[in-house]
């Protein structure tokens, strides 16, 4: 068996393709996206067929990027339509060329240039279901197909997506200049709100072996680090950087080596990843700067004062502020589960008595775990199976049939709370 | 050692629908291959579809091709040594270039 020395840099095409992609959309102009997609595609392709005979070159991402260019310069010649200024471009093309990725000043320029891409994507024009979809396609590197799986959809639904999405670019003729003043604030917020959702697409407790989820949590934290080290910087950046960063610390504690989901309360805490953890406090230290508490400030205090071990107490506390910012049952549900610990099983379950989740299998859960702790077996099973009913992952299925199961026994063996607190 | 010819088929635009992080899965599984032990040599065929030369009624003329009714082309070529004929087709039989579409040829070099 030969060594596996030919590795390449962990998702180095991803990445890299992102950055050429948002490179080539500053050249061309975005009306040309598909051009400079067509012309990232094709530098892939050409590694594709040349390294395995010739070896990787010394320098791949300057090696990507000169095939990318130069199927670009290509393209454009090509084009016949002329939708493409050719003789324009092609200079334009040209003169970019001597840059070098590496070379600081041009890592600035490239950096920028993903930054107005991501900027672009979350334009108020593009209706707000495309713009995740539009962000991982061509600032993330994500294909239609992986696209799809994360977001257990219809590929085709993804792609007819992303032809309207570029549609919209071109009817609306978006360009990748900032918008300025209360325009860059409001993007930033709609920017935010994607890579927000983004990340809790990913970690979602879903089918755990699909490593594409956690691929999308890692992207939406990367989009935040990279917000975050630009000029535009806000402390509700750094908020949910450091919220995504906490989280992501205990992606690989959650699960135990059968798959099976192990909750926050009984996760061995050497698990969690400390590099994530240190970035976390790093950011959630620059985020209490400035006098607007986000949503994402609440909610990266709480994810901190686990981090920390904090005591229930202080959570709930926590949760009584993040609550008073965000008065919504899904909230209301997770305070229920730090005023169980705090208070116990019955003021838990008064708390959660008039919230209206219909069919939201965490909803059931916990109402199930309280009254199994009160002791109403069959009233808890009954919740246990309902919840059983509804969309949830193979992972939960198995939690809640062990939950069935020692309702049935009579064993009164608590596992935990089934909650977004995993 | 007898040596074999292995030639690379395949439709490029098969590669079209991959991500960049399939593709480079797909490229460093490339990689891997070409490092086995086995392999005398390989290299990349540029220049597609190439030029054919015929002569026809005496008259030599290069024209572009081969033309076939598929959109395969001869991307690449390795020599390896094996034992026989069958060793040569197992040995071939785990390239990744057949999980991605793609056919191999596989052919023995006379007199080796």
């Amino acid at each position: 068996m030969e060594p596996h020395t030919s590795s390449l840099l962990d998702h180095l095409f991803r990445h890299q393709s992102g950055r050429i992609l948002a490179h080539l959309t500053r050249l061309l102009g975005p009306q040309h996206l598909e051009t400079a997609e067509e012309a990232v595609q094709e530098a892939m392709l050409r590694a594709l067929q040349t390294w395995p005979h010739h070896g990787a070159p010394d320098n791949a991402p300057a090696w990507l990027f000169r095939v990318a260019h130069n199927a670009a310069i290509d393209a454009v010649r090509r084009d016949r339509t002329g939708g493409l200024k050719s003789a324009e471009f092609v200079e334009a093309l040209n003169r970019a060329a001597v840059h070098t990725p590496g070379d600081p000043d041009f890592e600035e320029q490239l950096r920028d240039n993903e930054l107005r891409l991501v900027f672009m994507c979350c334009h108020p024009g593009i209706p707000r279901e495309s713009r995740v979809v539009l962000s991982l396609k061509v600032a993330g590197g994500f294909s239609v197909r992986e696209i799809a799986r994360a977001f257990l959809a219809a590929d085709e639904a993804i792609a007819q997506r992303l032809v309207r999405a570029r549609r919209q670019i071109r009817d609306q003729k978006l360009t990748l200049d900032m918008p300025h003043g209360t325009e860059l604030s409001e993007r930033l917020d709609s920017v935010l709100e994607v890579i927000y959702f983004m990340f809790n697409e990913g970690y979602g407790t879903h089918e755990g072996e699909d490593l594409i989820r956690t691929d999308l949590c890692f992207e939406a934290l990367r989009l935040g680090e990279m917000i975050a080290s630009s000029s535009i910087s806000a402390p509700r950046v750094h908020a949910l950087t450091a919220l995504m960063a906490l989280q992501a610390a205990r992606l690989s504690a959650r699960t135990d080596d059968a798959g099976d989901l192990i909750l926050l309360d009984r996760q061995d805490h050497s698990r969690w990843d400390e590099h994530l953890i240190a970035l976390g406090f790093h950011y959630f230290e620059r985020s209490i700067a400035g006098d607007r508490v986000s949503l994402y400030h609440a909610q990266a205090a709480i994810a901190a004062a686990h981090a920390r071990g904090a005591k229930w107490l202080e959570i709930l506390d926590l949760y009584e502020q993040l609550f008073a910012l965000s008065p919504s049952p899904v909230v209301a549900l997770n305070r229920a589960v730090a005023i169980a610990k705090v208070a116990g099983p019955a003021d838990a379950l008064a708390a959660i008595e008039s919230l209206d989740l219909p069919g939201y299998h965490l909803y059931l859960a916990v109402r199930g775990h309280l009254l199994l702790e009160l002791g109403a077996r069959a009233e808890a099973a009954a919740c246990f199976a309902a919840a059983l009913e509804c969309r949830c992952s193979e992972p939960e299925k198995r939690f809640l049939r062990r939950k069935i199961a020692e309702c049935d026994q009579g064993a009164g063996v608590a596992i935990g709370l089934p909650l977004s607190t995993t | 050692m007898p040596k074999y010819m292995l030639l690379l088929h395949n439709d490029p635009a098969g590669f079209a629908k991959l991500s960049p992080e399939e593709m480079q899965k797909a490229t460093e599984k490339y990689m891997e291959w070409t490092k086995r032990s086995f392999v005398v040599d390989s290299k990349r065929l540029t220049g597609e579809p190439g030029r054919v030369i015929r002569a026809t009624n005496g008259q030599t003329r290069a024209t572009d091709g081969p033309y076939s009714a598929t959109k395969e082309i001869l991307g690449g070529y390795y020599a390896i040594e094996a034992a026989d004929y069958d060793d040569a087709v197992r040995l071939a039989m785990d390239h990744p270039h057949l999980t991605h579409g793609g056919t191999i040829e596989v052919r023995h070099v006379f007199g080796t």
